[in-house]
């Protein structure tokens, strides 16, 4: 990272993209969208023909993965404005254009609940949105006792309902944010870094709530059997992390050949870097102790969730073993042990590294808990196989497509809006800020 | 004569600037941050407050107070004395409830526990310099809750002399304790937790206490201080080796304050009990127990500021900040209340949904609402600036926070207990006057060792305010934008 000023002037997305660069960076990533996104959607497409669950889950990953990163990003701009600290005024900023991409990633969510709605077996992915749906137990989900008193809350009206006002929620409190940001940029109106408290502490129980739900919603219920309280605070978890670790990346982007060239220091990245390293830990003690949890007290309601992660309806050791050694040594004791040093933090490189290694393990952990369910009739004693651990081309193209898609939306905010919050009370502090 | 060019701006595509030229176009808006000590005080100013209140003669009050903490504590020494001598069948325990007030009052009082090694070891880590003015207070109180929480699973074994079988000592029967317990995990954490958080109160001290001695008049002060402060001389070296072993010791502190209510927490979630297996009971009870303790901060505090007249140094800043985390972390308490019986429901498991029903509206109903009423509702108030900013209504709110955090205990112990899986088996727990003597005593070995600690120590970290909360300790003072406004008003 440069710490030296340079008065090049270019467009911001001209200078992300690299001195030298013929193609507009936002042109390029638009149209890596639309190809993305379109490809992911002809995997839909021929999924739902073939009545195949698989493209389907490829578009849930992939709207998960981005849907967690704004989420984060979300609590932080708000935590932020909470904390009134001074270093973090620069990269709030980066957080607030980021949260552009949320008005995307609601209509993305679309395709959803049109399947919901209007496929001939609305159950392929939700099995409860169907209630003539066939279980694993050769049963349709309406004989299923545990639907049966569940029903009330996992039905396709209050489904659609919910997740309508989940976005609702994320969105009203990203768009206020981001408009009082920038407003105070224009007008220098003090009383809106009151507003931003306030907004961020209503927001901050809001959207807790609305992450919680949804986390129950999008991803718990895919196994409705099954539950657990912690599941909430687990996506939060995870969540922050991949939202830090896609800002450090960011961030380097910036520093390096962007908007905040000798701006964003090694001081920065080490106070973000000592955040990557609490949510670490936090991740991994979520985790465990929900692991734990239910694996101590061991009743077969709970522990079956744990058992498809683990071996087949036969007994045999399937992928989700291996994936969750890899959960615990690769999406925790690796970036622990990395973070712990101060050098680490500081070091452009190292915490470049270790934040594409989040992130990529954070894709890992998303796989871990949305792919594996009990599918199908199978021939064995208990009559059910468990979805393996894969990776396929239409979940490369969902997240590659989503994703820039997330990036344009950032760099248009980007372009047209501050890149540096200048009438912040805490502007210069952020900019002078040293260990 | 060319008119001068126009400033650089950020708001449009002017892309990168160097540091120098937005360091030019910044405007931040005039909102100058707080003063963290009031009045512009000296560095002299403050040792003089803070070594006055343990050099003045003992003040009238306190020895009244100090019999009366004596009076309160003997009641603890007679219910266990007849405890002891008679059995642990004294307590109200009986069918199906064979845990009560004990369990209980041990996980208030260790709940208690956390805010003071939160404030120095957490707070440290995350750079929060408004902590230096609470954190010796708060330490205090953590080591005394811990002392009284001890008392509780070290004495319902009965016979207590046996108590150190707790330990997995090698002896010729070869009886080990049981690795798998939960409980035993505890008595690892909670003397881990106990060892280092005095630890770290005393490293923290040893500066004050020099200080102390190099102030003292008489014979027994100065060796009394002197052997505490162990050759403190103020050196650069002295002060390098304390800085680092108080970010090693905030470093190893800051995980035991989790572990410690996370392996309470384990005590009844590693079980299959309604109302007790809950996978979220480990963040719950450590947002519970710094929830507890930071009421209990201020319970403590805010009547110390008044007696020794500490307002510039426990300023309206600080109660601000602990009421804000207090509402924060009663605010997660209710996320896991409104969880817990959310997923009783969906979990669609009928004994999970009736421990839940059973709480809100069966015989115990009065203590569930008390907790909600307590815990839930009354931090609310803390979003109010008005309220906050009116000390009384604030140590009534934290009063009611320390109420409702022991009323969450009791209606998680008891209400799962009383009506279990078993209807025919089914009671009502009350406790004996052995259990409340035992337990109302606890305050009164509380405020003893507390009394004695504002009577002998310095009750606030007077160095690390000196060297962090006062702006002329920042030899970079002129140049920080944050001093600027103060340095202006000091003219």
């Amino acid at each position: 990272m440069s710490t030296t000023g340079t008065s090049t002037r270019s467009s911001p997305a001209a200078g992300l993209a690299g001195a030298g660069s013929r193609r507009p960076l936002p042109g390029l990533l638009l149209a890596l969208a639309v190809a993305g996104i379109g490809i992911g959607l002809v995997g839909l497409g021929t999924g739902l023909s073939a009545g195949d669950a698989r493209p389907v889950i490829s578009w849930l990953l992939g709207f998960s993965f981005w849907t967690s990163i704004l989420l984060g990003s979300l609590f932080f701009v708000m935590i932020f404005n909470l904390f009134d600290a001074g270093w973090s005024v620069l990269v709030r900023r980066q957080l607030e254009h980021l949260l552009a991409g949320f008005k995307w990633i609601a209509i993305l969510f679309l395709p959803l609940l049109l399947i919901a709605w209007f496929y001939r077996d609305p159950g392929i992915l939700w099995k409860w949105l169907n209630p003539e749906h066939i279980l694993p137990n050769g049963y349709t989900v309406a004989t299923d006792a545990l639907y049966q008193a569940k029903e009330p809350y996992l039905n396709k009206t209050a489904f659609t309902l919910r997740s309508l006002l989940y976005f609702g929620v994320f969105l009203f409190f990203a768009n206020a944010l981001r408009r009082n940001s920038f407003g105070l940029d224009e007008d220098g109106d003090r009383s809106r870094v009151q507003r931003q408290k306030v907004l961020s502490g209503a927001g901050v129980f809001a959207c807790g709530l609305a992450l919680t739900f949804a986390a129950i919603d999008w991803f718990m219920s895919i196994e409705f059997h099954w539950f657990s309280t912690m599941y909430g605070v687990w996506f939060f978890a995870a969540s922050m992390r991949a939202a830090l670790a896609f800002l450090l990346i960011l961030l380097f982007f910036q520093a390096d050949r962007g908007v905040l060239q000798g701006l964003h220091r090694p001081s920065h990245n080490y106070q973000l870097g000592c955040i990557a390293l609490a949510f670490t830990v936090f991740w991994a003690y979520i985790s465990f102790s929900q692991y734990f949890l239910i694996y101590q007290a061991n009743i077969p309601e709970e522990t079956f969730w744990y058992n498809i992660r683990h071996m087949n309806a036969d007994g045999t050791t399937n992928s989700w073993w291996w994936v969750g050694l890899t959960l615990i040594f690769c999406n925790f004791l690796l970036p622990f042990l990395f973070l712990l040093f101060y050098k680490t933090k500081v070091r452009i490189p190292l915490i470049l590294f270790v934040a594409a290694w989040i992130l990529t393990f954070h894709v890992v952990d998303l796989y871990f808990n949305i792919l594996p369910s009990k599918s199908a009739p199978a021939d064995n004693v208990l009559n059910y196989k468990v979805r393996q651990f894969t990776i396929n081309f239409w979940d490369v193209a969902v997240f590659v497509g989503i994703g820039a898609l997330v990036l344009w939306a950032y760099l248009t905010s980007l372009r047209e809006k501050g890149a540096i919050p200048r009438r912040d009370p805490r502007i210069r502090e952020a900019l002078e800020h040293h260990e | 004569m060319p008119p001068p060019p126009p400033p650089p701006t950020l708001t449009d595509t002017a892309g990168p600037l160097g540091p120098g030229e937005v360091a030019g176009t910044v405007k931040p808006v005039d909102l100058p941050r707080k003063p963290l000590v009031l009045g512009d005080r000296s560095y002299h100013w403050v040792t003089e407050k803070v070594c006055g209140i343990c050099e003045q003669k003992t003040p009238t009050w306190w020895w009244w107070s100090f019999a009366i903490a004596c009076g309160i504590a003997s009641f603890t020494l007679m219910g266990l004395v007849y405890l002891v001598a008679t059995g642990v069948g004294v307590w109200g325990l009986a069918n199906p409830v064979n845990w009560g007030w004990a369990i209980v009052n041990f996980v208030f009082w260790i709940g208690i526990g956390h805010a003071g090694t939160l404030i120095s070891a957490v707070l440290c880590l995350l750079q929060q310099r408004w902590r230096t003015s609470i954190n010796r207070t708060a330490e205090a109180m953590t080591i005394f809750a811990v002392v009284c929480a001890g008392i509780f699973p070290l004495f319902h074994v009965g016979r207590v002399w046996f108590a150190w079988w707790l330990f997995p000592l090698p002896n010729a029967n070869w009886i080990w304790p049981n690795f798998r317990s939960p409980l035993e995990w505890d008595v690892f954490a909670v003397s881990t937790y106990g060892t280092v958080s005095v630890l770290f109160w005393y490293m923290g001290m040893i500066p004050d206490l020099g200080t102390l001695r190099d102030r003292a008049q008489s014979t027994w002060r100065r060796f009394f201080y002197g052997t505490l402060a162990m050759g403190w001389r103020n050196s650069s070296r002295h002060w390098h080796n304390y800085e680092m072993a108080y970010l090693l010791l905030a470093g190893l502190s800051t995980p035991l304050v989790l572990s410690v209510h996370t392996i309470v927490s384990f005590d009844f979630a590693a079980s299959i009990l309604p109302g007790w297996h809950t996978t979220i009971f480990p963040p719950y009870f450590v947002a519970g127990a710094i929830f507890s303790g930071f009421g209990m901060v201020l319970t403590l505090i805010l009547p110390l500021r008044a007696v020794f007249g500490l307002h510039d140094l426990v300023n309206q800043y600080h109660i601000d900040a602990m009421c804000k985390i207090t509402l924060a972390t009663g605010s997660m308490v209710g996320y896991a209340y409104a969880m817990e019986f959310f997923i009783a429901w969906y979990g669609a498991n009928p004994y999970e949904g009736f421990a839940f029903i059973n709480r809100a509206f069966g015989q115990y109903a009065w203590a569930y609402w008390i907790m909600i009423s307590c815990n839930v509702i009354s931090p609310q108030l803390f979003w109010f600036r008005k309220i906050r900013e009116n000390t009384a209504l604030v140590w009534i709110i934290s009063i009611f926070v320390n109420v409702g955090m022991w009323f969450e205990r009791f209606v998680i112990t008891v209400t799962s207990l009383a009506n279990d899986f078993l209807p025919s088996s089914w009671g009502y727990y009350s406790p004996t006057i052995v259990d409340i003597f035992t337990f109302f005593g606890t305050f009164g070995v509380f405020s003893v060792l507390f009394l004695l600690f504002l009577r002998f120590l310095p009750l606030i970290a007077f160095s690390e305010v000196k060297a962090l909360s006062l702006p002329q300790a920042d030899p970079h003072n002129h140049d920080h934008p944050q001093n600027q406004r103060g340095q202006e008003a000091r003219g």
